[in-house]
């Protein structure tokens, strides 16, 4: 479970404050498929940002799994981050490792043993459809390929919570539609997904929880 | 895992190229240059200690004394500070010793008279009177003996060569310290481009949940083995120069130092300077960590 209390964030731009959430407070249960809208600007990355603790809030608590993230310790964040994967708009695969390869050095990273590290990278890349191009490099995909090859990185561990950050911003609607299908099999599988997007046809077309930001408010939330 | 981790770091060393082949150098430098000195400075402190053992002290007596007298004199001086043996060298056997000397000449002393040369005791110090101050204490005790005529030797010769042995030991530490600052401070610069070359690799790692050792011991694992790549060609090249020199020089320094051969690091001071070697690397490393996550 995910749940957010009353969260603030504010930047400091030398003397300048800029608000980009306000106030904020949701709940997300286990296994659900919540969108989040919004303009350019609205929150949504900061507050992406706030689940994974990349970031703290100025004021409020974030809480996951019944933790409190602002007062966790440095070596519970490692924990936390190891149940959550995330997915960027720029897919921020490594450049001079193959596909197989960035998807396999999550799991080196996590000590997995390694003759286990082939099959569940592979694994990971047929639930994105992209195994017959395991030993291209990044360089010689298309966005859309790209992007599925960050969603292979972040789901290759099997995390319980997956954060995705505009995954199909960069996308044209037929290569948008593949992503959004491959996060839609990911979530029958019980995996609870927070999806980012500016675009508002996507967010109508999923038919999923949809919270939308305006200002770092929450100013609806339905579904 | 430990694969891995060592993998990662061979990667960021092929990525640094040419910084991290000059920390290389420089290292090697350091370490060839620290036990060149090392070398040259323990072969000398091999002939220091073998001739502190040959010093002794010589009381010249005024007269031969009995067979029982000799007993109770040698008894005397045994028990004195800093007097580790005596022997003592009669008449007879002080020109017999002469005539060995002579060699071929040896027939003009059996021209002379009578038997010029003295008797004499010839003290050996212990250790600690084999230094100047020790033997000066050691000849002054001697001197008061009633019997002694004449009280000759000196271990101030052994101690200024020993005073050179210390100088070149301290210069080759200089030496070895500036190198191997300089190692160090080029091990940094080559791991701080490491560290932004892996940048995208460290923000993937923080990001699926790395433990910090995770993240930081690859970037401390190429700085070792940057230094140990360093100590390794230092002690080879040091291992080629002496089977090539010391056979060249061991007739000299038999000559002039006494020692039969020029010997090479005991595997203690290998280890040694593999480690230090490691360490700089490793120092240079730690220096260039990455910052912190808030």
């Amino acid at each position: 479970m995910i749940e957010l209390h009353r969260v603030s964030k504010v930047y400091s731009v030398g003397p300048v404050k800029v608000p980009a959430l306000r106030e904020v407070s949701f709940r997300i249960g286990k296994g659900e498929f919540v969108v989040l809208t919004g303009a350019s600007g609205a929150g949504k990355t900061t507050l992406l940002r706030l689940l994974y603790r990349d970031d703290l809030p100025s004021e409020g608590d974030v809480e996951v799994l019944g933790y409190g993230l602002v007062q966790m310790r440095r070596s519970q964040v490692a924990a936390l981050r190891r149940s959550i994967g995330v997915v960027f708009q720029d897919a921020k695969l490594l450049p001079v490792r193959t596909v197989y390869e960035n998807v396999a050095f999550v799991l080196r990273v996590l000590g997995t043993p390694r003759r286990d590290i082939t099959a569940r990278a592979f694994d990971a890349l047929r639930a994105v459809g992209l195994s017959a191009r395991a030993q291209a490099y990044p360089t010689q995909l298309s966005q859309g390929e790209a992007q599925r090859a960050a969603l292979a990185r972040a789901i290759v561990r099997r995390p319980p919570r997956l954060l995705a950050d505009e995954p199909t911003g960069n996308l044209d609607e037929a290569m948008a539609a593949e992503i959004v299908d491959v996060l839609k099999d990911i979530g029958a599988g019980g995996t609870t997904i927070v999806l980012a997007t500016h675009q508002a046809r996507l967010a109508v077309a999923l038919r999923r929880r949809t919270l939308t930001l305006e200002g770092g408010r929450i100013v609806k939330d339905e579904g | 895992m430990l694969g891995f981790l060592v993998g990662e770091a061979l990667r960021d060393l092929r990525r640094a190229g040419r910084v991290a082949v000059s920390a290389v150098v420089l290292i090697t430098l350091s370490l060839a240059a620290l036990g060149g000195f090392w070398l040259v400075s323990s072969n000398l402190g091999r002939a220091v200690a073998k001739w502190r053992d040959r010093v002794r002290i010589v009381v010249y007596l005024k007269r031969e004394p009995s067979a029982g007298d000799v007993a109770a004199l040698l008894e005397r001086v045994r028990v004195m500070p800093g007097v580790a043996g005596v022997v003592f060298i009669g008449k007879a056997d002080a020109l017999r010793a002469l005539k060995q000397v002579l060699g071929k000449d040896a027939g003009v002393v059996d021209q002379l008279p009578v038997n010029p040369l003295p008797a004499s005791l010839e003290v050996t110090p212990s250790a600690a009177a084999a230094t100047p101050e020790g033997a000066r204490e050691l000849l002054a005790r001697l001197a008061v003996l009633p019997e002694a005529d004449e009280v000759a030797g000196s271990a101030d010769w052994v101690e200024r060569f020993s005073h050179w042995q210390r100088l070149l030991t301290t210069i080759g530490l200089g030496v070895g310290a500036v190198l191997a600052a300089a190692a160090i401070l080029t091990v940094t610069t080559a791991t701080t481009l490491i560290l932004h070359a892996r940048r995208h690799e460290t923000e993937i790692m923080r990001l699926v949940g790395a433990s910090e050792w995770t993240i930081r011991l690859p970037v401390l694992l190429q700085g070792m083995m940057q230094g140990l790549a360093g100590a390794i060609l230092a002690l080879g090249a040091l291992l080629v120069t002496h089977s090539v020199v010391s056979p060249r020089l061991e007739p000299l320094v038999s000559l002039t130092l006494g020692l039969s051969e020029l010997v090479f690091f005991t595997p203690v001071a290998v280890v040694a300077l593999l480690g230090a070697g490691t360490l700089l690397g490793g120092l240079g490393g730690w220096l260039a960590r990455a910052a912190r996550e808030p």
